[in-house]
């Protein structure tokens, strides 16, 4: 299909170019504030860059938010990965949706509390489990859904055609189903991992002695105000994270074979 | 020839055997032992924070360390940790704005204090001056005759005005003048600014209030309607409820008058803005934080003396002089002496600002005005009526 | 044959199991609660509506009708934006430049939710930037007083925050749509707009589903744009649940949450009647079923 570089394809780009640069809009002000001096009237200062590492309780929450992010990107993608195949074996599919998505329809304090109550009756009392379950749970359904709308494009017929070829199940999922839904699990791993580091009221509720940058931030903003230092931490995030977009698109990442031109969809 | 094909399923469930067997070695480490040796564990709202700097306490604990958790100030946010979260286990000590003792105690979830383990609890002077048996002091350390809390700051607020819009102002009637009409906010929080306008109301002999720490409903909804008919009238700009929203609203001047904390004011001022905490004919609404000691019948006696040992340090001078310092309140009569002696711990500057603030805060102590009430015997009332003027 | 079944069904079984466990059952203490009376600040176990009658009476159902009304609008504006520029990226545009793209949408969303409601206000205020170019450029005389502490304001925070959220799934089930069947679809005669309405549009029904879902329970659910970014006193329901919580009123608390999930399951019941199961699963359903 040739791409028509018309004057439309021109003001698409500009209207697409637009809406980001909106959404970007409000990463100024931190990247701002993290560089501007304690005293008004003073030159830009990188000092809270270091100030951050030195702050003992930020570093620790630092600490616990990358490791949970990570456990519940895994965790969630896995899981929905698994919810995605039971709609499609068992024969309710509408109900297992509908059961998976149930965190979603649930107020976020309401479901801390009750977890956490849950947790209390049961006796587990593991803090990082307890806030990487919840955080899990959360993302979970966010994370069915992506793998499912990957999946309703997925003819199943392929899985027969490979089945027919003498493919046990794994093999057929592995070399035919997840190549071309590898969009979705890495969509729901990278929406799980924005999900875990933004999520807040529950992890409160859970985190007994441990700290995360939500919480810690959620505490300080309301009593103290937010430091320069948190601000510093976000203004590297973001810089490490576009970093890693522009080492995507120059190193030339590696092409998925829908864009090799393998796929049977005829794109 | 896609590139995982490479893979077999061996590789799959070595990869997740590996993934589950680091998850659970993960899980397994117990939080608080991340730290090496004793910690105590202390959950605080972030205003007790001293900069991260535990050391003078370690010294002077036997090598024990402190473990800071920040969380939320709200009831709904101590009472779910405490009850739900595991937090009488997981915390040794809980550093909030006290006059929740109620609800801690009835859940039990803290303990009575025993004062002869607390030597520096006779040296400060504001304990018996403001917070002695039988007076509203009291309520925010103590519940029903017992001690349970230590207390470790001390305010008395009022409300901060920016002096170039609107002249010197010296009464909550500003918050109310159609003259600022738009360019006023106000806390979310019915036990802070409800008291505030209930106390203005009965000075302006606007309504007919008792207490205006302990409302009656009848009372408490003519506040509120007085605060309905502002709001519809367009008085109010926001009601804020967060320190760094408060701090944005005067630093960006996005509003003339604001019933705010002074903290906020100090903030303001270090960023070059001209704003002024205002001393009303009313009075001051007052206010403590308390730290307080988690019920855990299966903590180790060592740990409930390092627990005692941390409650004694924020009771010191040092601890004192650096929340001072670092958050504008004041904290123990000790703080400011302490500074002045450590020259080498806090400059010259930095200790008379200490002296300044102590000197203020006592000030306002001394002049009165009303003790904020945060369980009056009608919360429920308070709280379904603050939703009404929120919803109006 | 055990093994084999059990091989086969322990994978698809582990999310359900999970489920269960973690959302359900918390979820039926949850509902169990609402029905709970309350002695003085003391919650005792009985079967009563007198939670339920002091929501339905109250202010809080006014905060109920506007999260949802708030909800509704952020997820249709934000439809809007998002299925064209999906459509962009899956049709018009390399799938490099296309994931390029979608990477740059989630940039942001690494950044805490607070710090970026913040963020907006600094713009949007009086003192803004917004309205410090308005009135430079000579646009305006006056700061723009709605721009902030708004309905307009808690929509901009909304909707900016949802985006990636609705973009990716659209872009996901537009960009498998085979395109052999809008080839067929122009071979047979239909011009482009007549084949996108009977042919792109319900076939990518599925992500308009995830992407609605998303963004209506995620407005729903917020608690920190409307308090720093609404008017005055604005809320939402996870304002006033924790309002409630603040004075102990659990079974009140449990109430509204049961309230809030019924509304929900109701919507999604809607939608399944609505329909096929076919228009949202896709071909995740057998042939047959």
């Amino acid at each position: 299909m040739p791409r028509r570089r018309s004057a439309t394809w021109f003001v698409s780009w500009c209207g697409l170019i637009a809406v980001l640069f909106v959404i970007y809009l409000p990463l100024v002000p931190p990247i701002l504030f993290s560089v501007t001096p304690a005293e008004p009237g003073g030159m830009l200062t990188l000092q809270w860059y270091l100030a951050l590492w030195r702050d003992p309780v930020l570093v620790s929450a630092i600490g616990t938010s990358l490791e949970v992010g990570i456990v519940v990107a895994a965790a969630a993608t896995i899981l929905g990965l698994g919810a995605a195949m039971a709609i499609r074996s068992l024969r309710v599919p509408r109900f297992v949706l509908a059961l998976m998505l149930l965190p979603l329809f649930v107020p976020g304090v309401s479901m801390g509390l009750a977890t956490a109550l849950f947790f209390r009756l049961a006796g587990f009392e593991v803090s990082f489990a307890k806030i990487a379950i919840v955080q899990t749970a959360w993302a979970l359904p966010f994370a069915t859904l992506i793998v499912v709308t990957a999946m309703s494009t997925f003819d199943p017929v392929y899985l027969e055609a490979a089945y027919v070829s003498g493919a046990g199940r794994w093999r057929a999922f592995v070399d035919v189903e997840l190549p071309l839904i590898r969009s979705g699990i890495s969509g729901a791993a990278t929406f799980s991992l924005i999900l875990s580091f933004n999520e807040t009221i529950r992890t409160a509720v859970v985190q007994g002695p441990l700290n995360t940058v939500q919480t810690y931030i959620w505490s300080t903003y309301k009593q103290v105000g937010l430091s320069p230092a948190l601000y510093a931490l976000m203004s590297l995030l973001i810089l490490l994270t576009v970093a890693l977009v522009a080492a995507f698109v120059v190193g030339g990442a590696r092409t998925s074979p829908a864009a090799s031109g393998v796929n049977p969809r005829g794109r | 020839m896609n590139s995982l094909s490479i893979w077999t399923r061996r590789d799959f469930v070595r990869i997740g055997l590996a993934s589950a067997g680091a998850a659970s070695a993960w899980a397994a480490i117990p939080g608080t032992a991340r730290a090496a040796g004793g910690t105590v564990n202390f959950a605080d709202i972030g205003v007790g924070d001293p900069g991260g700097d535990w050391s003078l306490f370690t010294k002077a604990a036997n090598g024990w360390n402190v473990n800071l958790v920040a969380i939320g100030n709200a009831p709904s946010a101590i009472l779910n940790v405490l009850v739900a979260g595991g937090g009488t286990a997981s915390y040794d000590v809980i550093n909030i704005v006290g006059g929740m003792q109620k609800p801690l105690v009835d859940n039990d979830l803290i303990e009575p204090l025993d004062t002869t383990r607390l030597p520096a609890w006779s040296r400060d002077r504001n304990i018996a001056e403001f917070l002695g048996k039988g007076t509203p002091g009291f309520n925010f350390i103590g519940y029903q005759d017992k001690l349970y809390g230590v207390p470790t700051v001390l305010q008395g607020d009022s409300f901060a005005f920016l002096p170039e819009k609107t002249g010197p102002l010296d009464s909550y009637a500003a918050l109310f003048d159609p003259k600022f009409k738009g360019y006023v906010a106000l806390e979310d929080n019915y036990t802070t600014a409800g008291q505030k306008t209930a106390l203005y109301l009965k000075h302006a002999n606007l309504a007919k209030i008792e207490n205006p720490a302990d409302m009656t409903p009848e009372e408490l909804k003519t506040v509120v309607d007085f605060l309905v008919e502002q709001k519809r009238k367009g008085q109010f700009r926001v009601i804020w409820s967060s320190f760094q929203q408060a701090v944005d609203l005067i630093v960006n001047k996005e509003v003339y008058v604001i019933d705010c904390w002074e903290p906020m004011v100090f903030v303001a001022k270090s960023k070059g803005v001209n704003a002024v905490y205002a001393d009303p004919k009313e009075g001051y609404l007052l206010w403590a934080m308390a730290a307080y000691l988690t019920k855990n019948p299966k903590r180790s006696a060592e740990a409930t003396q390092a627990a005692y040992a941390l409650l004694d340090f924020m009771l010191g001078g040092w601890y004192g002089a650096k929340i001072t310092l670092l958050r504008g309140y004041m904290t123990n009569t000790d703080a400011p002496d302490y500074a002045k002696a450590h020259p080498d711990q806090f400059p010259a500057e930095g200790a008379e600002k200490v002296a300044a603030i102590t000197a203020n805060v006592h000030r306002k102590f001394a002049q009165g005005g009303t003790w904020q009430n945060r369980w009056p015997k009608h919360v429920d009332v308070y709280e379904t009526e603050w939703a009404r003027f929120k919803a109006a | 044959m055990l093994r084999r079944l059990l091989a086969r069904w322990a994978f698809p079984a582990l999310p359900i199991g999970f489920a269960v466990v973690f959302v359900v059952l918390p979820l039926a203490l949850t509902i169990a609660v609402s029905f709970w009376t309350r002695v003085g600040l003391v919650v005792r176990p009985a079967f009563t509506f007198t939670s339920y009658e002091a929501f339905f009476a109250g202010a809080r159902l006014l905060v109920f009708e506007r999260s949802f009304l708030a909800s509704i609008e952020a997820t249709v504006l934000g439809l809007l934006l998002a299925y064209p520029i999906a459509y962009f990226l899956a049709f018009k545009v390399s799938p490099r430049a296309a994931r390029t793209v979608l990477l740059l949408f989630t940039v942001p969303f690494l950044v805490n939710y607070i710090i970026r409601a913040f963020a907006w206000t600094w713009l949007l205020g009086r003192t803004g930037l917004i309205n410090t170019l308005l009135m430079a450029s000579g646009l305006t005389n006056e700061p723009l007083d709605w721009l902030l502490y708004s309905d307009v304001a808690v929509l901009i925070g909304l909707v900016t925050s949802y985006m990636p959220f609705m973009i990716f799934p659209l872009w996901l089930s537009l960009s498998g749509i085979d395109r052999r069947l809008i080839q067929a679809s122009w071979m047979l005669g239909a011009p482009p707009a007549r084949t996108f309405l009977r042919v792109t549009l319900p076939l990518s029904l599925p992500g308009v589903f995830a992407a609605s879902i998303f963004a209506f329970v995620g407005c729903f659910g917020e608690s920190a744009i409307p308090v720093i970014m609404g008017g005055v006193g604005y809320q939402m329901m996870g304002n006033s649940i924790a309002s409630a919580m603040d004075v102990l009123n659990y079974p009140l608390a449990a109430a509204i949450s049961t309230v809030v999930l019924a509304a929900m399951m109701s919507l999604l019941l809607v939608w399944y009647l609505a329909f096929d199961a076919r228009a949202f699963l896709g071909m995740i359903l057998r042939p047959g079923k």
